[in-house]
């Protein structure tokens, strides 16, 4: 199903972060040995609970983050130890970030024409009557228009999803390979989220870019994204084809995750499901699987070592002792 | 230009219902105009059950909620309209008969709440203190009598009893909000109004909670407004739901018609907005622009301007209202005007 390279490559990619003073210091174990890839014309998803590491992942690719260990490798070619002005500036421009909030996303002062104007100017990627031209045909792509009457607008006369869409003009300006969308509609009002949703979608299809969607809703990962990938406690758990992953969940945690989703196609009530205990604090997990802890099915072994990834299918793992032959 | 509301009994009961709103109008000053945030509301909730108030930001859910347990503050004024509870008026009781009723018949928890606990004392005393501010004299509890129906309230909301001498940041963010709900309970109300009590939490502490206060509706039988954006979280945990759109209640009908039958325009497209996680994967697309600002809303029904059925002409001057179009099902559409049933038939 999968023939096209990988754009861009996560390789044993782990972040702790060191928090705390002299005497308190702590370790933020926030991403652990993460491995995983993203395809042109793809949208793989990124779910978990607040605090499993969503976003550190995505800044990490973003490169905002300096990896603890691990590779972030872009068209074949490991970046991690780029790190000079020119390189970070080039790989920024081909790998494009979105956040949750387009309020603070946006600089209050200046016009909406700026915001799309001013990427194109550092990255060079238009001058002179061409600029105006481009500025248009990116509000165009984000049907914001006509765009002559947004560019002299100012963020605070848009609504929060006209905002998003100015946001993701500015990501475009770019012509990036891969977006990395962190919570993108979750500050937006339901009638608006899917318009959003859409646009990235026909923007995945038309320019074949690759999406990274961080989300800790499930049903739009299963809505827009290819691939869905599930995290607990820094750990990526289970990866495979959305809907699979959704219809057939086989981690004990997306399980759990699943179930608690309220669901009012799923017809009559919920089934009450047994939850027990809570996310483990991040700077106390052990070696072991982070749910353990709250695995109804647990064993010995399960706390002593974090289980490896198991291959259900081409596209499809898990890292779960309840499914490694060995 | 308003319409009178229908005022029967929308739930088919013999029973008077326990809350009845009718013809609410909250208005905020504001320096830039009048924000009418809730504009001739009517609907009634019944003892036992979950009604929810459902719409987008803005739209004035938690005016409604702060209206009926009248903690609206200033800029806020209610305009007009009644809100009765158990048949007495709350909005005209003074001072000393509200402090009667609250908590001990009405009690409120916030989407914030968990945060509104204090930093300095332990949950036991917190609770305990609510239970002897609101008990009232009559049944004057000792200390150690008020710490033990702490204790117990504790278990009531799954948190272990020991907790009591424990500080808020000593528990999550999960545990503070059963904390928030278990003062609610405290003096065993008829009413508990929820305004987004799990939005801040993820899904799995708010399913949770959830239950819980399912099992302790089915325990104790108060009923409850709830109020949340998450439109499926709504339609499962609700027995009926009223949709709300820019200051007005536009539909009101049980759950599942809510989901499975919505009526009007608006209803439909929202219905529409979100993804499931089971069922057929269909394209959903959300509803083009967006809710008018309050201070200018528009003429006629207020949902014209983004409606793709709305009529040339009546829609964009005639408000309509809240009219029957079936079993315990009402909408406030012109295009809906042939499905009108009589009240009898209604009911
Ligand atoms: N800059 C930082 N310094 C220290 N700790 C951090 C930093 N950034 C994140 N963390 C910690 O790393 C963990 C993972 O945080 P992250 O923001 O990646 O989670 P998330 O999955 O995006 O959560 P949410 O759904 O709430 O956005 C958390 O415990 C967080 O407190
Ligand atoms: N203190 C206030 N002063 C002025 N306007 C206010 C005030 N509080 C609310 N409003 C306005 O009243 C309207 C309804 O607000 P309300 O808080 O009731 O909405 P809501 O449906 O609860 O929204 P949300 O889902 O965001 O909580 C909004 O347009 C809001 O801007
Ligand atoms: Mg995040
Ligand atoms: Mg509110």
């Amino acid at each position: 199903m999968i023939a096209a390279k990988p754009i861009l490559e996560a390789q044993g990619l782990t972040k702790h972060f060191r928090t705390g003073g002299a005497v308190s210091q702590r370790v933020v174990k926030a991403l652990q040995d993460a491995s995983f890839q993203l395809y042109p014309g793809k949208v793989t998803a990124l779910v978990g609970e607040s605090g499993s590491g969503k976003s550190t992942t995505a800044r990490l690719l973003a490169r905002l983050y300096e990896p603890t260990a691990g590779q972030i490798i872009y068209a074949g070619r490991d970046t991690v130890e780029d790190k000079g002005r020119s390189k970070l500036l080039k790989y920024r421009s081909e790998v494009q970030m979105i956040f949750q909030d387009p309020f603070s996303s946006l600089n209050p002062v200046h016009s909406i024409s700026y915001h799309l104007k001013r990427p194109l100017q550092i990255h060079r990627k238009a001058q002179g009557r061409q600029m105006t031209e481009k500025v248009h045909d990116l509000l165009h792509t984000v049907a914001l228009t006509p765009p002559a009457d947004y560019t002299p607008k100012y963020p605070h006369q848009l609504s929060g999803g006209q905002r998003q869409r100015v946001a993701i003009a500015r990501a475009l300006a770019v012509e990036p390979k891969v977006i990395l969308a962190d919570e993108p509609i979750s500050m937006l009002d339901v009638s608006i989220r899917m318009g959003i949703l859409n646009l990235m979608a026909k923007l995945r299809d038309e320019q074949n870019l690759a999406f990274l969607y961080v989300t800790h809703d499930l049903a739009s990962a299963r809505y827009f994204a290819d691939e869905t990938m599930v995290m607990y406690a820094g750990h990526i758990v289970e990866s495979g084809g959305s809907e699979e992953l959704t219809q057939d969940p086989q981690h004990p945690y997306t399980q759990l995750l699943l179930s608690a989703v309220p669901d009012p196609a799923r017809g009559l009530r919920t089934q009450e499901t047994e939850i027990a205990g809570e996310v483990p604090s991040l700077s106390e997990v052990g070696e072991g699987c982070p749910f353990a802890a709250r695995c109804p099915h647990v064993m010995s072994r399960c706390r002593e070592a974090m289980p490896p990834v198991t291959r259900l299918s081409e596209t499809r793992w898990v890292r779960c002792y309840l499914f490694d032959e060995a | 230009m308003t319409q009178p509301m229908p005022t029967f009994d929308q739930a088919r009961t013999d029973a008077e219902p326990l809350l009845s709103v009718r013809d609410l109008v909250v208005e905020y000053h504001t320096q830039r105009g009048l924000v009418r945030a809730a504009d001739h509301v009517s609907f009634d909730l019944h003892r036992n059950e979950v009604f929810g108030l459902a719409g987008e930001s803005g739209c004035g859910k938690s005016t409604v909620a702060h209206a009926i347990t009248r903690i609206l503050k200033p800029p806020a004024h209610i305009a007009g309209g009644q809100v009765l509870f158990d048949e007495v008026d709350v909005l005209k009781l003074n001072d000393d008969q509200l402090r009667d009723i609250r908590w001990r018949r009405i009690s409120i928890v916030f989407q914030s709440a968990m945060n509104a606990l204090s930093p300095v004392l332990t949950v036991g005393t917190q609770i305990a203190d609510a239970l002897q501010a609101h008990e009232n004299g009559t049944a004057q509890m000792t200390r150690r009598q008020v710490l033990d129906r702490a204790r117990e309230l504790l278990d009531l909301v799954g948190i272990d009893p020991d907790r009591v001498n424990s500080y808020p940041h000593q528990l999550s963010g999960g545990m503070r909000q059963r904390v928030v709900i278990a003062i609610a309970l405290a003096l065993n109300p008829e009413l508990i109004v929820m305004d987004e009590p799990t939005t801040a939490l993820d899904v799995v502490v708010q399913k949770q909670i959830m239950d819980q206060i399912r099992e302790l509706r089915n325990q104790f039988g108060f009923s409850i407004l709830f109020i949340s954006h998450d439109l499926s979280l709504m339609v499962e945990f609700s027995d009926r739901v009223g949709i709300m759109y820019a200051g007005e209640l536009v539909e009101v009908a049980p759950s599942q018609a809510i989901f499975n039958d919505p009526q009007h325009p608006y209803t439909v497209r929202l219905m529409n907005s979100f993804p499931t996680l089971s069922g057929p994967r269909v394209e959903l697309f959300g509803i083009p622009g967006s809710p008018p600002d309050l201070i200018t809303p528009p003429p006629g029904c207020r949902f014209h301007p983004r409606c793709d059925v709305a009529l040339a002409g009546r829609c964009q001057t005639e408000r309509p209202g809240l009219q029957p179009i079936g079993a315990r099902h009402m909408a406030a559409c012109h295009l809906l005007d042939d499905k009108i049933v009589n009240k009898e038939d209604a009911s």
